[in-house]
């Protein structure tokens, strides 16, 4: 609704409009951790996820299709044993994220580099056979993707507008690399899995905040 | 109750078809089944081609579109 409150309008540049009874959470929160702003390099395949091109080149990811793919996300892994769920990040900012998720949710995090036959080689000094895999970024995540797709294993993945979409199952758009970004999508998606297993209330919080996802710049550990 | 609601419904011996495009699937390298990751009641099965190129699949179930 329009009115003398609405912020500038350079705020909600690149923003759809949505209400925020619409969303998980009010937009202001995904605006403020950044989980809209895509790269400025766009695939064929994610035009389907962008908005817009903002006028610094910027990609806008459609926060909509962010949120709806977080509800659908949120029920398929609820629905998985929780240990066979594998979540993965290779990049630093989406170490504590992934560990946080695995912890609340009771999955497996891998961070850092994966090692080959992961998924492939029972005899590799580790080695996993998930139902779901969960990568935050299927580029870095690159070699726990490959293993995924041998071994038949469907892949959820977040995808910023950079990706590719082959291989990928259940596409999560969002901003992938941000540190906030990551926190809080990771955040969410844990909350709304909690929910969809009853662990939460249907409108349950977790206790912490999407802060305590977030990946500390020093003692990355 | 149905046992149809709790497995995937089709087992080895039954022939595999592609959600997205229809052709007959086999048990190669890149294929993938999975229950809709909305409703969670249809099996979704992407042929290794559709998957590569990203094509769409829809439940026929509840009309979910994914990737
Ligand atoms: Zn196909
Ligand atoms: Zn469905």
């Amino acid at each position: 609704m329009s009115g003398l409150r609405d912020p500038p309008e350079d705020y909600l540049e690149g923003f759809p409009p949505v209400e925020d009874k619409d969303l998980l959470v009010p937009k202001q929160k995904y605006l403020s951790a950044g989980v809209h702003v895509g790269t400025k390099i766009r695939t064929k395949s994610m035009s389907r996820f962008i908005y817009r091109v903002r006028s610094d080149g910027l990609c806008m990811i459609d926060i909509k299709k962010t949120d709806e793919r977080l509800r659908v996300a949120g029920k398929f892994l609820s629905r998985i044993e929780p240990k066979k769920i594998v979540a993965v990040s290779s990049r630093i900012y989406g170490f504590r994220p992934v560990r946080r998720f695995a912890d609340y949710v009771g999955a497996v995090a891998i961070t850092g580099r994966v090692l080959p036959g992961i998924f492939t080689n029972p005899r590799a000094p580790v080695y996993y056979e998930p139902e779901v895999v969960l990568l935050s970024d299927p580029k870095v995540d690159k070699q726990a993707h490959d293993e995924s797709v041998k071994m038949g294993i469907p892949v959820v993945a977040l995808v910023d507008a950079d990706n590719e979409l082959d291989f990928i199952d259940l596409a999560i758009p969002a901003n992938n690399k941000g540190r906030r970004s990551l926190a809080f999508i990771f955040w969410l998606l844990t909350r709304q899995v909690l929910r969809e297993r009853g662990d939460l209330p249907p409108d349950g919080e977790l206790e912490e905040d999407y802060e305590a996802f977030a990946t500390r710049i020093m003692g990355i550990r | 109750m149905s046992q149809d609601l709790e497995q995937p419904r089709l087992s080895p011996p039954r022939e595999l078809f592609c959600t997205s495009c229809g052709r007959r699937v086999t048990y190669e390298r890149g294929i993938v089944k999975f229950l809709c990751p909305n409703c969670g009641e249809q099996l979704i099965v992407r042929c290794r081609i559709c998957r590569k190129h990203a094509h769409e699949y829809t439940c026929p179930n509840c009309g979910f579109t994914g990737p």
